[in-house]
């Protein structure tokens, strides 16, 4: 009997050491991990430090340019950018290609561009070479404003002056937009040719491709300021 | 001949010459009465608009050739109060009416390259409509 209480007493004793021995190692477990998890994150916060520094540079001297291909070797080409030349590089890993049409791109390959394609390339400009990030291959719109000077009704064209004394021929097509302001409410409302007068201001949209002579465009969109507006 | 006729005869010679003189002095101002006139002489200036200052057009945001990664951008600026803007690019035409100096439209834009022209027709019709012509890059941060 004896010896029975003292097998219980000796596990009890055993039972209690090795629950001491858990409980006290508990929090230095913890205390073991907490230095672990707290670089962790400050790595993590550094990290995230660095990356959004890196996109604020490369945010801030990304640069868009625009003009028609002169010429492309598939490493490099060079865009006429309103009479200024400019030399834009590829890089292999890093430029994308894209052709848009509409609302839709395409992604298309360096040797996909051109001579006289309208090319927008954003990138790092240095020295006015630019490291392409993106280059998209669109369309060339101009958008001006002037006063109707001539309308031929015969061949539904006419002539606008604008403020820079360009002097424009614009030929209405059976899908040119055309709006007039309407001088009461200012709404935009639908109107045809035979409504377009002498006199009358007018902001229009023609697509560039380049190969123009005499500023000569079909319209794309007409929006008409009546000289009614101007004389009420 | 007698000497009352010589007389006569002089008179009415004399008489007709200072007609003559008149009649070409009146025909002159006349002829520039009717001329048209090209320019408002100063002071035919309407008095309304002696000492008023158009405010003029400023676009303070987007800056031109600007990227951004939205498809629309607004437009914030100051332009002459109660004048008409009208906005256009080659996907969208905005006219309104500025009741208050300051502006800020939301303008939508296409993908790529947006060609943007803003004009100003002050109320005041007699002065010059106010331009202003901006690039403005819509890069998709996905590509």
């Amino acid at each position: 009997m004896k010896k029975t209480i003292l097998f219980v007493y000796l596990v009890i004793c055993l039972f209690g050491y090795l629950t001491l021995n858990v409980v006290a190692q508990t929090p230095s477990t913890s205390a073991s991990s907490s230095p672990t998890v707290t670089i962790n994150k400050d790595i993590q916060q550094l990290k995230d430090k660095i990356a959004n520094k890196v996109s604020e540079i490369r945010k801030k001297n990304n640069k868009a340019i625009s003009g028609f291909v002169l010429s492309n070797d598939g490493n490099k080409m060079k865009i006429n950018n309103n009479g200024e030349e400019n030399q834009v590089k590829f890089d292999d890993t890093l430029t994308k290609y894209f052709k848009i049409t509409g609302a839709q791109k395409k992604e298309i390959k360096a040797n996909d561009i051109a001579k006289n394609d309208y090319a927008i390339v954003s990138g790092i400009v240095a020295d006015n070479i630019i490291t392409a990030n993106v280059v998209l291959i669109d369309e060339n719109f101009l958008v001006d404003s002037g006063k109707i000077t001539e309308i031929n009704k015969d061949n539904y064209n006419i002539k606008v002056l604008t403020s820079d004394k360009n002097t424009y021929s614009l030929d209405f097509e059976t899908n040119t937009k055309q709006f007039m302001v309407n001088i009461k409410t200012l709404d935009l409302e639908r109107v045809g040719f035979s409504k377009v007068k002498e006199g009358d201001t007018v902001h229009f949209v023609v697509k560039k491709t380049g190969e123009e002579k005499n500023n000569s465009y079909s319209a794309i969109k007409i929006l008409i300021i009546p000289q009614e507006y101007f004389i009420k | 001949m007698k000497k009352e006729t010589m007389v006569a005869i002089f008179l009415g010679l004399l008489f007709g010459g200072v007609v003559a003189v008149f009649i070409s002095f009146k025909s002159k101002d006349i002829e520039l009465a009717k001329n048209k006139v090209i320019a408002p002489p100063p002071d035919k200036v309407s008095p309304d608009l002696i000492g008023i200052k158009l405010r003029p057009l400023e676009l303070t945001e987007p800056a031109d050739r600007a990227i951004v990664e939205n498809n629309t951008v607004r437009l914030k600026g100051t332009a002459a109060k109660d004048s008409l803007i009208v906005v256009q690019s080659p996907i969208k035409d905005l006219t309104i009416s500025n009741r208050q100096e300051k502006f800020d439209l939301e303008f939508p834009l296409a993908l790529g390259e947006n060609s943007i022209k803003i004009v100003v027709y002050p109320k005041e019709k007699q002065f010059r409509p106010q331009e202003k012509f901006i690039k403005v890059y819509f890069i998709d941060s996905e590509l």
